[in-house]
């Protein structure tokens, strides 16, 4: 048996009038979700040279969600689009030095192409499910990938820029960038299978959405959260997982507020007794989940000005929990400042349960949920 | 249209590069990285696409005439969101202290999916073939 050639292949739909037409929609799906991961990358960080903003209370949720949405969507057009390709993968090598060579680099391009765009929408679907099959890190390693992906992305594109051109410029039965043998007529037309993948798209971003769109919960039946959980929203990290025992949120707890050598010790019932306020701000997760939310707790300014720290300063946010990567936290200065920046006490009308941070945490407008701090230890302005 | 060709693809060049760079020089697991990377690759190029190619073959050798293009829109869509509902159908990042974390019932819904997706193949291929 010989291994196939590009002959073999004789679908017309295979064809490049196919593959720009899907491959703009993928595009335009990896362009979206590289902008919003770049986002969320950069709300992340510790530092933020340009201050990442506290307006909307929602912006972060819509990114996310459109990031989660956009990648989602964006499998089954890759799937498509490898589909009309395929055949070009046993093409046979050039000849003469010069055109091997250039040869060996556009394959050496799609190659690394398609390795970082498989692995971007693979660990972005495992990690939205919370599993990890792998021992690097998600966040470092979908970060890079993402650079690599949109990089060779835009060299492909510039590669073959008169041929996509051409393609979507001209009629979708067009042949003139056809291989020879790619003649034979299928059951599906041309813009029967652009339209087939566009329709898979659209079900996968339906299928998902749901977690981000409260009204499309019921037809999202593959996303990752029904919406429900303890006081009507859903966890990420349990208490248990945190390792919050009994001790540690009893009647020994203290809120521990600290400007350089200025601190105060604040009970549950310090707290209490202090203005409360209330307001409604969503929790959206890196994971591409959301819920709105209404909070009741302290301002954090006002805590902050309980031991005179100056404003726009960044704040050094401390857990209860004893380990991980969120036990230490930055609230920068610009949303410690923000009037909607609460220490949260209570949720939807009720204490905060164990699992949404019993007896206090932090909720801050236009901020990813993993850093909005559970269990506060606490609150310190270096000097 | 050639020099925007070439600041595209150089900026390309350069966006890749640093990605690269990210991936080497921070603290990751390269071995496992390297592993992923091709892996998705030789799974997608060797195993998907060979299944594709067969499945297709077969299906458009047994289906009747008026079947053919429902069914094979049918199978994109069904295929690929099945492909996606791989992490939440094995609920393999499922944790006990979390009941809010894949909390739905994942293989009744994919059941809902694929008898629509059934029941719009078979009423779209026996219009098809009733128009004939």
């Amino acid at each position: 048996m010989r291994p196939p050639a590009p002959e073999d292949f004789r679908s017309r739909l295979r064809s490049a009038a196919v593959t720009a037409r899907v491959g703009l929609w993928l595009g335009i799906c990896f362009g979206i979700a590289f902008v919003t991961g770049l986002i969320s990358h950069y709300a992340q960080n510790v530092d933020h040279p340009v201050p990442f903003p506290t307006w909307p209370a929602w912006g972060y949720r819509v990114t996310q969600g459109l990031h989660v949405v956009t990648g989602t969507a964006a499998v089954p057009l890759l799937l498509v689009k490898l589909w009309t390709v395929y055949p070009l993968l046993f093409r046979r090598p050039e000849r003469g030095v010069r055109r091997l060579l250039l040869d060996a680099l556009e394959r050496g391009s799609i190659a690394v192409l398609v390795a970082s765009a498989v692995f971007q929408l693979a660990t972005g679907v495992l990690n939205t499910a919370q599993w990890y099959p792998w021992d690097f890190s998600f966040r470092a390693s979908h970060y890079a990938l993402a650079w690599v992906a949109i990089g060779s992305l835009a060299v492909h594109v510039a590669v073959k820029l008169p041929i996509i051109r051409r393609a979507l410029t001209s009629d979708i039965e067009s042949t003139v960038d056809d291989r020879p043998t790619a003649t034979e007529p299928s059951a599906l037309s041309r813009r029967g299978l652009v339209r087939t993948a566009l329709l898979a798209s659209g079900v996968a971003a339906l299928a998902v959405a749901g977690g981000t769109v409260p009204w499309l919960r019921r037809v999202s039946v593959l996303a990752v959260r029904s919406g429900e959980g303890p006081q009507g929203v859903p966890i990420n990290k349990s208490a248990a997982a945190a390792h919050i025992t009994d001790e540690l949120v009893g009647p020994a707890y203290r809120l521990e507020v600290v400007y350089a050598d200025r601190n105060v010790s604040l009970t549950r019932e310090d707290l209490q007794a202090m203005e409360q306020r209330t307001q409604s701000l969503p929790i959206a997760c890196v994971e591409g989940w959301s819920a709105g939310a209404e909070w009741r707790g302290v301002r954090v300014r006002d805590l902050l000005d309980l031991v005179g720290a100056p404003r726009s300063r960044d704040v050094d946010v401390y857990s209860l929990q004893p380990s991980g990567p969120y036990r230490h936290t930055v609230l920068q200065g610009n949303f410690a400042d923000d009037d909607r920046t609460l220490v949260a006490l209570a949720l939807h009308g009720e204490p905060l349960s164990r699992d949404h941070g019993e007896p206090a945490r932090l909720i801050a407008p236009d901020r990813p949920g993993v850093l909005q701090t559970k269990w506060l230890a606490r609150l310190e302005v270096p000097a | 249209m050639t020099r925007w060709r070439w600041v595209l693809g150089v900026a390309g060049g350069l966006a890749a590069a640093y990605g690269g760079w990210l991936a080497v020089s921070r603290g990751h697991d390269h071995l496992d990285l390297a592993v992923w990377l091709a892996g998705g690759v030789l799974l997608h190029d060797g195993v998907l696409a060979g299944t594709v190619l067969v499945l297709g073959a077969v299906l458009l050798r047994v289906l009747p005439r008026a079947a053919k293009a429902p069914a094979a829109v049918g199978a994109v869509v069904l295929g690929s969101l099945t492909l996606l509902a791989v992490p939440v159908l094995g609920r393999f990042g499922a944790r006990a202290d979390n009941p809010t974390l894949l909390d739905r019932g994942y293989w009744a819904g994919w059941l809902v999916l694929a008898g629509l997706t059934v029941a719009g193949v078979v009423t779209a291929s026996l219009l098809r073939s009733r128009r004939r």
